[in-house]
């Protein structure tokens, strides 16, 4: 059994976006696990969007590309954006979505794009947070880390594109430069993943770091004195108005703080087997 | 010295002799003074002796003309601007993993399989460090040391140099220069550097099934 | 061909051999060294190449706009692989925009120059050779030495695009060492207006805008959120200010632009009407007695200089007494009692920022509309002060300096034709190709331009291309750049520029909180191909032409800058910037206020002219003695302002606002402008309609641009992460006047007016007035490669050096406006009336 060990993470740092520091990147150095205060329990990775911070500038999109090296033709992240009303009486607000990296229903306790994995569940694996104890979970080409990430482990991945359609959101799309590990003639499923390689060296997410209005902010729902702790509590944005098609019942982990009610109006769903929808496009 | 070596050392000028003319073709577009050389009838029959046609113009030209003519050939076939081919491993070889590209991970795999073997990059040198031309003259440099390894009755060490250019043959050169030769002959107007890109392919045919065939599997 | 075999291999070795004897073989070694051939005994050991990654994080700065961020480079083994903020910069706190995000895209697009080329057919026929650099420079240098040498180096023109701090130093230096004063810029179709404006009042320029402090904001012709030339330092302020301090934001622009839409309202207004609204405003603000007192003082308003506070405020209040906001409505199309309530608000706000930008001044009179931005701050005291429209601080640094060439002169063709602009303090860079053609004020021998792309970003452009391709015209062009483009298909030589992530430099662009940061740009990787950049080139051809610079590299330059500059060297001068990339005294003050200084006036040859109240230094402005001084006065005086002190105002010597270019004015706010009075333009800022917007018939339409988030105006369509977000520019045009000509959303239309015509689709929309029509202008481009123009064929390794050009899936490229835009100038600042054209839009 494969053992993996949870990230010795700095919360504060990754928090507050260390202003400065530690928020330096792909390659950076990792926080020393001396630093790293010992948690109790897992980490619970989740995002806020706050949407009256973010001005459309798709510095976010851009990061995103840079930081994964996403190819042409797809995204990890994108900005919608719609105008509404009737001049001059005339709107305009954008919406930045990505993988809610979602819990799942009561039942399955992992999202459609899981249980819609044929290599799930797999091999057994245990997962080790900073106290010492440790967490099991199921592996799959498709899976759900302890810490609430919603990973794809692209050498067990069979390229059946399952998880593709059976995400409501419509945020995965296939890599078109890595190939499925277990069937090479298929080319890998690839979405968002928090930017895990830097969350798991205390760094925050690429799109996080560079965002102007501070209009994505990332964090430990574990951690009660987080900021995404304290504004999902103070906002009470763990309800349906502010997660994205809650009545999936996919229980998202992306909040969006919108006190003008603006979410829903600029969101455009994605249409059924397409992914129109997750191309960022400045009209 | 036996036979039996001065055969391999015969063997290993020669293609010395021959990596550094393809090194000095690739590199840049020929001067005045070596498109004197190519046109002397050495050479060209030589090339002819193999079927490979440069050209009834190639023979008549002036030098001076030709080497005009030769170097805008040179910079449209691998120059730019505009549609080109860009001679470098990291832009021919498959790569997964959309890490292709000007300096892409051959790129540097490629430096770092030279450096390991000992050289530097020279510091006036410009181009990139997987340019087709460097691994002419890697080769070029290693079947020289071969060579004179073997004169010096060095066997042990010599076939360490045949090893480490098996190696580069098989897993640097060979994947991506002769479908740099293709586009070559496909692309070229004049015939001459569509005769050089199949006497490259040739060559490494050729040295696939010598040099190459003597590489164990494990190396 | 014959398969090869032993016997014929040995042949074709010993050909080889002959062939390459005499030294007719490659030019140069790629290699080093030799082989490190293990002893005998180790021999027998597998040879496996080092493995292990080689990871760096660089600090630097970023070139993508001129905002120039700081940002740290993260380098893996010798690749750029990403950018990103510094988070030790006081300007931009760690963040980037979409485009520096992009930057990486600079270094490795597959359609990058790499190598000195030159034209081998006709100009404009894409064909080149390539050559080396030292034919490159010995041709140029013998070029620039044959002019020199018969005493006329101002034939040597040079222009530039965006050459700034240690680039635009150490090609003045050169030009200054040679002896060229022709030397170009491109501000007339950036915001040069916006500076003249400012140069009348507060003598300098450039303003920045304290939102960390303020506690309002209006916004005029500026989308701040998306494009500006401080762009990240101000604009994540300004949402900061708005998401966590509430402050109110009114956004007054003809388009729903991202700052518009984010702003606490989007107000409407027709074009060029910025000036008459607040002008309004100031209307509103001084009958309603809603000014603050403070900073009349400082202000002239009448031809009066010694004028009481008291005359002054009646004098403001009577000059915009006809800018009634009922007037202003029926102009602007902005309602009255919106005028009224933001007028209200701003005067009454403990402190307000008054934002302008191109959409203000690119007009007839635009620097005028910006002298009115002046006002409406000065009347509330909000100028250069804490929350308001600030002088912007930038770093100072000292620098080396080359010898002067003994004739040093230039051509006169850089602010225009005779008499078309008053005061071109910027420059009228839209007209130098008109006047080359021209001829009649002299034309270039030799024409070199770098980061600059005149056949693309000037009016119209196609003009200007028509121009370059004739060689009878310029006989000799040269072009330093990365990418095939516009203009440089019309060069001799085109030279390999670096990126700038390849480069040296010192940067100093302002700080959004008044402290000045002092930072480098320092080469991420090593430049790719043969690419050179320009610094290093000037001492190579000085050395060329036969005289020496004060420096041998960039490198060398920003060296002994950081080793002369005192903050930056005692802070561990250039060792300590490589390593931290940027530098701020730690125990600056937030800048402000600096007009309210007091000047000790006892030095020699200071004197307190009677009719200003200027104390100046006689011995400094060229007068004979002090009595010619005293009785020629400082207004009359030549040079005089070079001898600028202080400002008597009420008996104390204050800085107040010193004089600078071709202004000549005491030390005050200069609202009653005699420069203006005397070329016959309004002394006080006024309403002056655009004359053909007036003349425009009922069909017609006005044609605006913008820029979006992810583009600049001309350098980034190469860069595939932006141009796959922004790759086609459809016409916004509103519902009401698509309605009116059938227009529906998508349909393809024609876009006509004199100088050109375009045809595009529509993109109809509530977002935009009616009556109008704007097109982004960074796209439409007919080179910049297979991104941007879809040129380069995505065929491996041909235009697609980067195996993700097969997964391109645009194939729309945009169109580019300024064939429809006229070479137009404002009378004033010679500023390029970019936003006043006409034109007809019809279903095609």
């Amino acid at each position: 059994m494969t053992e993996t060990k949870a990230p010795m993470v700095n919360r504060r740092d990754v928090l507050t976006g260390a202003g400065g520091a530690a928020a330096v990147g792909a390659v950076a150095v990792a926080v020393p696990a001396s630093e790293a205060k010992a948690a109790a329990k897992a980490p619970r990775w989740a995002m806020v969007m706050d949407l009256r911070a973010c001005i459309g500038c798709r510095a976010c999109t851009v990061a995103c590309k840079a930081e994964n090296d996403v190819s042409l033709g797809r995204f990890r992240t994108v900005v919608q954006e719609k105008t509404w009303g009737t001049f001059p009486e005339t709107k305009k607000r954008f919406l930045p979505i990505m993988c809610n990296h979602c819990a799942g229903n009561e039942k399955d306790k992992v999202p459609p794009c899981v249980t819609a994995c044929p290599e799930y569940p797999g091999e057994r694996r245990k997962w080790t947070i900073p106290s010492g104890e440790k967490i099991r979970y199921r592996h799959g080409a498709t899976y759900k880390r302890p810490d609430g990430l919603i990973l794809i482990d692209k050498e067990l991945c069979i390229g059946c594109g399952k998880c593709l359609d059976a995400c409501p959101y419509g945020v995965r799309s296939f890599d078109p430069f890595v190939k499925a590990g277990k069937d090479p003639t298929e080319q890998a499923a690839d979405k968002c993943d928090m930017c895990a390689h830097r969350v798991d060296n205390g760094v925050e997410p690429a799109c996080v770091n560079t965002c102007q209005g501070r209009a994505r902010i990332f964090g430990d729902l574990n951690d009660p004195e987080s900021e995404v702790s304290m504004l999902v509590k103070e906002h009470n944005l763990a309800t349906p108005d502010y997660v994205l098609l809650h009545e999936e019942g996919t229980n998202p982990h992306v909040f969006y703080l919108d006190p003008d009610g603006v979410m829903k109006t600029v969101y455009k769903q994605r249409e059924k087997g397409k992914l129109d929808h997750y191309v960022d496009q400045i009209p | 010295m036996d036979t039996a070596r001065k055969d391999l050392a015969d063997k290993a000028r020669a293609r010395m002799q021959v990596y550094g003319l393809l090194a000095a073709i690739f590199r840049a577009a020929p001067t005045q003074a070596l498109v004197r050389m190519l046109k002397a009838p050495g050479f060209t029959e030589t090339l002819d002796a193999m079927d490979l046609s440069l050209g009834a113009a190639f023979h008549q030209a002036p030098p001076e003309d030709l080497a005009q003519e030769l170097s805008v050939e040179f910079t449209k076939l691998f120059i730019g601007p505009g549609s080109h081919l860009s001679p470098h491993e990291s832009i021919f070889a498959n790569v997964e993993g959309g890490e292709g590209g000007l300096w892409g991970e051959r790129t540097v795999a490629v430096k770092k399989f030279i450096e390991t073997a000992g050289f530097t990059y020279e510091q006036n040198f410009t181009g990139l460090p997987d340019h087709v031309s460097v691994a002419f003259e890697f080769m070029q440099k290693l079947a020289a040391a071969e060579a004179d390894l073997l004169s010096g009755g060095e066997t042990e060490r010599a076939d360490w140099c045949r090893r480490v250019q098996g190696k580069f043959l098989a897993e640097h050169m060979v994947n991506w220069i002769p479908r740099l030769c293709d586009a070559v002959i496909d692309k070229a107007e004049l015939p001459f550097y569509a005769a050089m890109a199949k006497l490259a392919k040739n060559v490494l045919e050729f040295e696939q099934q010598t040099i190459g065939g003597e590489v164990p599997e494990t190396v | 061909m014959t398969r090869l075999d032993r016997r014929n291999f040995m042949k074709l070795a010993g050909a080889s051999s002959a062939a390459l004897a005499a030294g007719a073989g490659a030019s140069g070694q790629a290699l080093a060294g030799t082989a490190d051939i293990p002893s005998k005994e180790a021999s027998g050991i597998d040879f496996s190449p080092t493995t292990g990654k080689q990871l760096e994080a660089i600090p630097s700065a970023c070139w993508q706009c001129v905002t120039r961020d700081s940002i740290i480079g993260h380098v893996e083994d010798g690749r750029l692989r990403k950018i990103e903020g510094n988070p030790n910069s006081i300007r931009t706190l760690g963040k980037l925009c979409a485009r520096g995000q992009a930057g990486v895209n600079q270094v490795y697009f597959p359609d990058r120059i790499l190598y000195p080329l030159q034209r081998v057919g006709k100009r404009g026929e894409h064909k080149w050779k390539r050559i080396s650099w030292d034919e490159a420079l010995d041709t140029i240098a013998a070029k620039l030495k044959e002019l020199r040498d018969a005493g006329t180096p101002e034939l040597f023109m040079y222009q530039y695009g965006r050459h700034k701090a240690s680039q635009a130093a150490t090609m003045y230096d050169f030009m200054a060492a040679y002896g060229t004063k022709t030397i170009g810029n491109h501000t007339s179709v950036c915001e040069a207006g916006k500076w003249v404006g400012q140069e009348s009042l507060w003598g300098g320029m450039y303003d920045n805008w304290d939102y960390d402090n303020t506690d309002f904001v209006v916004i005029f012709g500026s989308n701040n959120f998306e494009a500006h030339t401080n762009h990240i330092p101000t604009a994540q302020r300004l949402i900061r200010a708005k998401v966590q301090r509430n402050v109110p934001v009114y956004t007054f622009d003809v388009r729903l632009t991202n700052t518009a839409a984010m702003s606490t309202e989007w107000v409407p207004i027709n074009v060029g009407h910025d000036g008459l609204v607040m002008l309004a405003m100031c209307n509103v603000i001084m009958n309603e007695g809603l000014f603050r007192k403070d900073h009349f003082k400082f202000m002239r308003v009448t031809k009066d200089y010694k004028a009481s506070v008291d005359d002054r405020i009646a004098a403001v209040t009577s000059q915009v007494a006809a800018f009634t906001p009922e007037f202003a409505e029926e102009q602007s199309g902005v309602p009255a009692d919106k005028i009224r309530q933001i007028a209200r608000d701003f005067a009454k706000a403990n402190s307000a920022c008054l934002v302008t930008y191109r959409g203000t001044v690119m007009h007839y009179h635009g620097a005028d509309q910006e002298r009115a931005a002046m006002l409406l701050a000065a009347i509330t005291n909000n100028l250069d002060r804490a929350g308001g429209r600030v002088m912007g601080v930038g770093a100072g640094w000292k620098h080396p300096s080359s010898p002067v060439a003994e004739v040093h002169k230039s051509l006169n063709i850089n602010d225009g034709f005779p008499g078309e602009a008053a005061y071109p303090t910027h420059h009228v860079s839209h007209q130098v190709w008109p006047m080359i053609k021209d001829g009649s004020h002299g034309r270039p021998k030799v024409y070199w331009w770098s980061c600059y792309n005149p056949a693309f970003i000037n009016g119209d452009n196609n003009g200007v291309a028509a121009i370059m391709a004739d060689e009878s015209i310029v006989p000799f062009q040269i072009c330093t750049t990365i990418v095939y483009d516009e203009s440089s298909q019309y060069a001799d030589i085109i030279l390999p520029d670096v990126t700038y992530l390849e480069r040296w430099d010192w940067e100093d662009m302002v700080s959004a909180n008044q402290i000045a940061e002092f930072y480098i740009r320092q080469p991420l990787v090593k430049p790719l191909g043969e690419a050179r950049c320009q610094g290093d080139v000037w001492p190579e051809l000085a050395k060329r032409i036969g005289f020496e610079l004060a420096y041998s590299s960039k490198e060398d330059f920003v060296r002994q800058s950081c080793e002369m500059t005192p903050g930056v060297k005692g802070a561990g001068g250039f060792e300590y910037m490589k390593k931290h990339g940027v530098w701020h005294d730690p125990n600056a003050k937030p800048n402000y206020g600096f007009y309210e200084a007091t000047v000790d006036t006892s030095g020699d040859g200071v004197i307190l002219d009677d009719e200003t109240g200027v104390y100046w230094n006689w011995k400094k402005s060229g007068a004979k003695d002090e009595a010619e001084a005293k009785s020629v006065g400082y207004l009359k005086t030549p040079g005089a302002k070079k001898g600028y002190v202080a400002q008597d105002i009420d008996g104390t010597a204050y800085l107040a606002y010193p004089p600078n270019t071709k202004f000549v004015k005491a030390g005050y706010l200069d609202f009653y402008s005699d420069n203006f009075a005397e070329k016959g333009l309004p002394a006080f800022p006024t309403y002056t309609p655009i004359p053909e917007h007036t003349k425009k018939a009922d069909d017609e339409l006005i044609l605006t641009t913008y820029k979006t988030a992810v583009h600049t105006h001309s350098r980034t369509t190469h860069c595939k992460w932006l141009s796959e977000i922004k790759h086609d520019n459809p016409a916004w045009i509103n519902s009401k006047t698509a309605a009116e000509r059938g227009i529906k959303d998508g349909d393809a239309i024609k876009v006509t007016n004199g100088t050109g015509e375009i045809a595009t689709t529509a993109y109809v929309t509530e977002g935009i007035i009616p009556g109008i029509i704007a097109i982004s202008h960074s796209l439409g481009r007919q080179q910049s490669g297979v991104y941007g123009s879809g040129k380069a064929s995505p065929t491996p390794g041909g235009g697609a050096a980067d195996p993700d050009a097969k997964n391109k899936w645009w194939d729309k490229h945009g169109v580019h406006p300024n064939v429809l835009m006229a070479n137009w100038s404002d009378p004033i600042s010679g500023t390029m009336r970019w936003m006043d054209n006409v034109v007809r839009v019809a279903k095609a």
